[in-house]
């Protein structure tokens, strides 16, 4: 090689690793301003979206730091939220559609994942309860205002039965089990993973009916009704979940595995409730259906004292989605 | 890098071959990618138009009425069901989509069972309302994931074709350099190769017979030079150059003039030499007005020593005049032998006075340095005859004479001396 050639190799070596410097320069210039939040995270594998995006750094590339509140259900998730402890929470959709019967000012930003038999009506077998319709003048816990109460009601409808054929008693989500081992409720109706854990602590003394596609149960982002700022923050936890949910979708050996470090579960738990699970973001339609049928459900079967149908379009914000994710954003304008 | 042209021609052929192999693989990677991407895009678009007719059935009629067709309802569930079945091939994210729909028609047939039951007829309208819209909203959950599968398609397909022309212009762009460079590297290898051998043959020319040495290596150009090479060492161990043969010329040339002009035996100038000299710088004098002066020196009683010590020791006698008088003249004066022990001495730019004090010098310098002879020192002496070129002289020849006349007297009025020839005494 002549002097020349060796001359040009080093200028055009020299012009590529100057402009690959400059670039990461330009790049940590333009890193848009990080922003704190804090997300109350209901402590159950439906927020595994958030675990997986924490544990591969999914938002490390966003504008956003997260802080994750670890809470017990959506409803505390949602209380969190109101009061300003958290600036974003995870919640179901029955519990936006009870929240929205209060006209509460919040919003939804997406559904990021959904299941069909994330709630169980568990029973007693003593209390020989074979279907929703022996439930009558029966003793069940529920936790209310959420997608447990609608749950039952909407069991006993089928059965031509309303929530004042029964005795309900209102529990936490987490004081269901013992509420029924003191035996002050014959039946219950939790979610996962009350109802796994009820089955692990007794065994045969308990009965859980099949009840799939009963119900679809959704988690969704939510947040106070949100300005600019508080869009475009939701805009940086988006494009976290979407990186995450794409690291689910391929690798899901090791997100199960990310979900069972984080809340300390067993694999067992994991591969009871995970073929339920579908992780994916999305705002359509029929979030909007969803709300407003719980909405007028809960209103027709007097699960709430409220009358007045809630427009349910006002709890859904599609503005950070379609930045994120227009394709995945399904509402009429 | 050693190789033939040719060699390096065809790699770069078989090059452009392969670049062109990757292009048309990459075309076809990515007519597939599309292709498979819109039949993706076509699946979903069905799946959305079987929705649509499950929900223009429940819009259409009182799904609770004893008249509905369920049969028809049945149907078109059948074929949402077996248009899932017949999903093509899906990427992990499309899969979660597809997963999605999957469980969405599971509830659906849940839900529709609920409502088709006879049970339900006695229901209330509440669960009955509550029922249908939850028909509609799996429906419309059905509808919103085919129309996001869609769209996941739509962009894989334009995210394919732009990734492919990116592709496609940088191959071709990166195939242009490529070819810029070959083409420049290749016909600066044959330039280069060429305008050495073409200095070469001119240097051969002019009798330099040097080797070709190439700055690019090439098979070749490799050949040609090993035989230019070799027939250029023939051509240098049996050819003379003009130029070496001038330069023998000259030299020889240079030599015969040296002894055409020298004495022999002193190894001064002869008589030749002076008057072509002398010459000349008494044409010079006369032009410029300038002083010329003329010394003849004659050996005193030469004859004399002669007799005495033999005509050997006389010759060297002369060699050690002549020495004498080298050293104390000047650069540009010009000391000539004029016949036997007689010798001129031509001073340009040299007054009388100067040429008295050379002729001291001279005189006290031989007085100084007596020559060796048998244990013995001879020492000798000069009649010294000056004179200076003045405007009575109209030729050399008279110049000469009159310092002739001067060297004369001097012998006549004693010898070992130094006489001026006077105006009046000129010729």
């Amino acid at each position: 090689m002549n002097k020349k050639a060796l001359f040009f190799s080093v200028l055009i070596f020299t012009i590529f690793f100057g402009a690959v410097q400059l670039y990461f320069y330009a790049q940590s210039l333009w890193q848009p301003q990080k922003h704190v939040v804090t997300i109350a995270v209901s402590k159950t594998p439906l927020s595994t979206p958030f675990y997986v995006a924490k544990a591969i750094d999914a938002f490390d590339d966003t504008c956003v730091i997260v802080m994750f509140d670890e809470v017990i259900g959506g409803q505390r998730a949602f209380a969190k939220v109101m009061s300003g402890e958290a600036e974003f929470g995870t919640s179901s959709d029955s519990v936006i559609a009870f929240q929205s019967l209060a006209n509460k000012s919040f919003v939804s930003h997406a559904m990021f994942v959904q299941s069909d038999n994330d709630v169980k009506f568990i029973s007693r077998p003593t209390a020989n309860i074979t279907s929703a319709a022996e439930l009558k003048r029966k003793r069940v816990g529920v936790t209310k205002g959420t997608a447990s109460e609608y749950f039952l009601s909407t069991l006993l409808a089928l059965e031509g039965l309303t929530i004042d054929d029964v005795k309900l008693h209102h529990f936490q989500p987490e004081e269901l089990v013992e509420g029924f081992i003191n035996n002050e409720v014959d039946a219950y109706i939790p979610w996962e993973p009350y109802a796994f854990q009820s089955v692990k602590l007794l065994g045969k003394q308990v009965k859980i009916h099949h009840t799939k596609n009963v119900n679809t149960l959704s988690f969704n982002l939510i947040s106070q009704t949100a300005d600019n700022l508080l869009v475009d923050k939701a805009k940086c936890i988006l494009e976290g979940l979407s990186t995450a949910i794409d690291y689910i979708a391929s690798h899901p050996h090791e997100s199960k595995k990310i979900v069972i470090n984080e809340l300390q579960l067993s694999p067992e738990f994991i591969d009871w409730v995970w073929p339920d699970y579908i992780f994916k973001l999305g705002l359509n339609q029929s979030l909007i259906l969803s709300i407003k049928s719980q909405a007028i459900w809960a209103i027709a079967t007097k699960m709430t004292s409220h009358t007045q149908v809630p427009n349910a379009e006002h709890y859904i914000d599609s503005r950070a989605m379609l930045k994120v994710s227009p394709g995945a954003v399904n509402i009429p304008l | 890098m050693k190789g033939s042209l040719s060699q390096r021609i065809y790699l770069f052929t078989l090059s452009c071959c392969l670049l062109l192999v990757l292009l048309f693989g990459s075309v076809l990677w990515s007519s597939q990618t599309v292709e498979l991407s819109f039949v993706r895009d076509d699946y979903a678009k069905k799946l959305d138009n079987h929705t649509n007719s499950l929900k223009q059935l429940v819009m259409s009629d009182n799904i609770y009425a004893s008249h509905y067709s369920v049969n028809k309802w049945k149907i078109l569930q059948k074929k949402l069901t077996r248009l899932l079945k017949s999903a093509p091939r899906l990427t992990p994210k499309l899969q979660t989509i597809q997963n999605s729909i999957h469980s969405q028609n599971e509830t659906l047939k849940w839900v529709f069972i609920q409502i088709s039951q006879n049970k339900l007829n006695n229901a209330s309208e509440a669960i009955k309302d509550h029922l249908k819209a939850r028909l509609m909203m799996q429906l419309e959950a059905i509808r919103s994931d085919s129309l996001q599968l869609s769209a996941i398609a739509h962009n894989d397909i334009y995210n394919t074709i732009k990734n492919e022309a990116l592709f496609i212009t940088s191959v071709i762009g990166a195939s242009i350099l490529a070819l810029l460079f070959g083409a420049f590297s290749l016909t600066n290898v044959v330039r280069k190769s060429l305008d050495e051998v073409k200095y070469a043959f001119k240097k051969n020319r002019s009798g330099h017979f040097e080797k070709i040495k190439l700055s690019h290596q090439s098979q070749e150009f490799d050949s040609i030079v090993k035989a230019f090479n070799v027939m250029n060492e023939q051509l240098s161990e049996t050819t003379v150059s003009l130029a070496v043969m001038k330069e023998v010329v000259a030299e020889r040339t240079y030599i015969l003039e040296q002894l055409s002009n020298t004495d022999p035996l002193t190894k001064v100038a002869n008589r030749r030499a002076l008057f072509e000299r002398a010459s000349m710088e008494f044409s010079r004098a006369v032009r410029s007005k300038n002083n010329l002066t003329l010394l003849l020196l004659d050996c005193d009683f030469f004859k004399k020593v002669n007799d005495e010590f033999g005509h050997l020791f006389g010759d060297e006698l002369l060699i050690h005049i002549c020495n004498i008088c080298a050293q104390e003249i000047r650069e540009i004066d010009f000391l000539a032998r004029y016949g036997g022990e007689e010798f001129i001495i031509v001073l340009p730019n040299c007054d009388i006075k100067g040429g008295i004090e050379t002729a001291n010098r001279i005189q006290r310098s031989l007085a100084a340095h007596c020559i060796a002879m048998q244990d013995k020192e001879v020492c000798v002496t000069l009649s010294i005859g000056v004179c200076m070129l003045n405007e009575q002289h109209k030729d050399l020849e008279q110049l000469i004479n009159d310092t002739d006349k001067a060297m004369y007297q001097a012998k006549e009025n004693g010898r070992n001396r130094i006489e001026v020839l006077t105006p009046p005494n000129l010729h």
